[in-house]
């Protein structure tokens, strides 16, 4: 088994029309034994930027509490929050500065940027390979299902309820087939006015 | 007396005074007059460059550029501000590579004013013999500020270091306006550092920088400096 | 507490990952470029290029990344290897490059960019997997080089590297000729990083070029896209409310949040 999956979760962002959406899994597992089906892998880091997390989770959890402090010296050096794109670049230079003993993590940033609130997402691998598209980007357990699901579902300029059906879908779609991650999901829909959390219905099994 | 304290820069004397930053204060103010204006659109810095006739001109550069969007210029001892423009350019590029995108000036002034603290208090090192007029535009506009070799830092509209800063100082109170532009602001520092020259201000003995909205900072060459002496 | 911007590596994770390593649990892959990148100098300049796929196994993990870096104004890079690798590298020497321009006044030359990079990747033993091609004009005129992950360089007219390399050599070694004029150049290297992008699994998708001329740089981001997806639709839409939610919170931004001070009684 891959260390990557040895607690299980999966993690999908997707762009809309002024609008971006971020998904996790609920379960925490060790193996193939669930510790716990309330388990969101999704951080705030501010009001236009959450990150999610995905493999082992000590590690998800230390490098989130890590980019909490940088953010929050961040903000008191300079009045500002960070943005996504700069939350971005702070975590990937974290991730390859343990190049050669890494954090099992991968994680995925999501949010608006700018004064014009452009929607921004960008994900990378466990030692800070950025990878920045326009449309989605996933990681976790189920990664080829959820690609799947994503090219099919996805389409440019959804609005922001069309959008949270579609990653809902897609996060449902794919946990069906993943025996490592599930247990119902959450979603954040960020928009320029408001950040919208819905817990989703899922198989609990 | 005061001067009995001044054999260790870290020892107050009793009237509360750390005299060999006093003295580092000194050796700033004597150095060759440098003036800033920040205009609504950009900022510009004028310096004089006072060498002794045989020196070949052109290797002595008192404007030194740290980012595309911003610059400095110093008033002191020249050996001194080399150290703090390669520690103040170092600073600028860990700050781009760690967020990828441009320090603001703030940040930037701040890193060199607790530089330039640091060595008010540490053993075996002297302070700064210098003050620094940093430039800069960014996302928040056009900035000006002044750091003293005591660490603190100042915004300023308009001001001038070194030789004859406070005559400069009045002369530009009375020309300064809110409103005024780049232009407006490179002739309003000639006017001003024209007053202290002691000979003729010439392209070769001041140096001038300027920095804008769509324009990095740049300093202008001496056949640029004649035309605008030329109009003055 | 932790010191910060240090610079640097550090090992302390090293030791725990080698003993999750012992229980049986498998280390995880890093991000590749897979890659066709290559180089050509033609009669005033320099033609880099490369593919834009980037795989994490065998899943296409981007499928429109960029590979062909920024070192300076005049020199340019393109990475094969391990994607952080590449990233992290080439813009560390940029940086370094931008500090060594002001402090000496002059235009980077490409040879510079070259020891800086070399010397790296030596010290690293090959550890740091990046395997480039460095390309630019200087005084010197222009010049291509390879960099290979153990440090090693070579300087050549024309250059590939990557997983799809023997697919792009082989239509160089079939069409390059002397002082080939810009346009020919392009399409040299067109039909090379094509050649990679059908016949090599680890590359794919558009084909980027970057000229670099005396005159200046020609980014050629996309320059060909032979593979757009034709097809997408009939969409799939669902009506509001197909999805079952538990629970809904509506967070207004903190901007937003009204604070107002209550007198207590």
């Amino acid at each position: 088994m891959s260390i990557m999956a040895y607690n299980g979760g999966a993690c999908i962002v997707m762009t809309g029309k002024n609008c971006v959406a971020i998904a996790s899994d609920l379960r925490f597992g060790i193996q193939q034994q669930t510790i716990s089906n309330n388990f969101p892998k999704v951080y705030r880091i501010n009001d236009k930027c959450f990150v999610g997390i995905s493999g082992l989770v000590t590690d998800a959890q230390t490098l989130y509490q890590k980019i909490v402090f940088r953010h929050n010296l961040y903000k008191l050096r300079e009045e500002r929050d960070m943005s996504p794109s700069v939350v971005t670049n702070l975590i990937a230079n974290m991730l390859y500065e343990k190049r050669f003993g890494p954090y099992f993590t991968e994680p995925l940033i999501c949010g608006l940027e700018g004064p014009d609130n452009k929607p921004f997402i960008s994900g990378m691998d466990l030692i800070g390979a950025m990878v920045a598209t326009n449309d989605f980007l996933v990681v976790g357990t189920m990664t080829p299902a959820m690609y799947g699901v994503c090219e099919t579902l996805y389409k440019p300029n959804m609005e922001k309820d069309e959008l949270f059906e579609t990653i809902s879908q897609c996060m449902l779609s794919s946990l069906e087939r993943d025996a490592l991650s599930g247990w119902g999901a959450v979603v954040h829909i960020i928009t320029p006015e408001e950040v919208v959390t819905k817990k989703l219905l899922g198989r609990q099994d | 007396m005061d001067s009995d304290y001044s054999f260790s820069l870290t020892t107050f004397s009793p009237s509360g005074k750390l005299v060999q930053i006093e003295h580092a204060l000194q050796a700033a103010a004597s150095g060759g007059s440098a003036i800033g204006i920040k205009a609504k659109n950009g900022v510009v810095l004028v310096t004089e460059k006072k060498l002794h006739s045989l020196v070949d001109v052109s290797s002595v550069q008192k404007i030194a550029m740290i980012t595309e969007n911003i610059g400095l210029v110093y008033a002191g001892m020249g050996p001194d501000s080399r150290v703090l423009i390669k520690k103040a350019r170092k600073e600028s590029e860990k700050y781009y590579k760690q967020y990828h995108e441009k320090i603001p000036v703030l940040q930037l002034v701040r890193e060199l004013a607790s530089i330039m603290q640091e060595y008010t208090q540490s053993g075996g090192v002297r302070p700064f013999g210098v003050s620094l007029l940093v430039s800069g535009y960014d996302e928040k506009g056009p900035h000006l500020y002044q750091v003293d070799p005591s660490g603190s830092y100042f915004a300023w509209k308009a001001t001038a270091i070194g030789k004859n800063m406070v005559n400069s100082k009045t002369f530009l109170e009375k020309r300064y306006s809110d409103d005024l532009e780049i232009e407006d602001a490179i002739q309003t520092a000639l006017n001003t550092l024209k007053e202290g020259f002691e000979t003729q201000m010439t392209e070769t003995n001041m140096e001038l920088a300027i920095i804008g909205k769509n324009q990095k900072f740049e300093i202008l060459s001496p056949s640029q400096i004649k035309d605008y002496l030329l109009n003055l | 507490m932790e010191e910060l911007n240090r610079g640097g590596f550090t090992f302390d994770l090293c030791s725990r990952n080698t003993l999750l390593e012992k229980t049986g649990l498998k280390m995880p892959g890093f991000l590749k470029t897979g890659t066709t990148i290559v180089g050509v100098v033609y009669k005033d300049g320099v033609v880099l290029g490369a593919d834009t796929r980037a795989t994490e196994g065998p899943i296409v993990a981007d499928k429109n990344c960029e590979k062909i870096h920024y070192i300076a104004d005049n020199i340019y890079c393109c990475g094969a290897g391990t994607a952080a690798d590449t990233e992290m590298t080439t813009a560390l020497i940029s940086s370094k490059l931008k500090l060594h321009k002001l402090s000496t006044g002059k235009e980077p030359r490409v040879v510079t960019a070259l020891t800086m990079l070399k010397q790296m990747l030596f010290k690293y033993q090959g550890h740091v997997s990046a395997a480039l091609i460095l390309g630019g004009i200087d005084i010197n005129g222009p010049s291509l080089h390879t960099i290979y992950p153990h440090g090693s360089t070579d300087q050549l007219p024309y250059v590939t590297m990557g997983s799809g390399s023997l697919a792009a050599m082989a239509v160089f070694e079939a069409k390059y000729k002397t002082d080939m004029t810009r346009d020919e150049a392009i399409q040299l290297v067109a039909e090379a990083i094509s050649s990679g992008v059908f016949n090599d699994l680890g590359s794919g998708s558009n084909v980027d070029v970057t000229v670099i001329a005396k005159e200046g740089v020609t980014v050629l981001r996309n320059y060909l896209t032979p593979n757009e997806r034709k097809f997408r639709g009939p969409e799939y839409i669902f009506p509001i409310g197909t999805t079952p939610v538990l629970s809904k919170l509506v967070a207004p931004l903190s901007s937003k949040v009204i604070i107002e001070d209550v007198v207590m009684s």
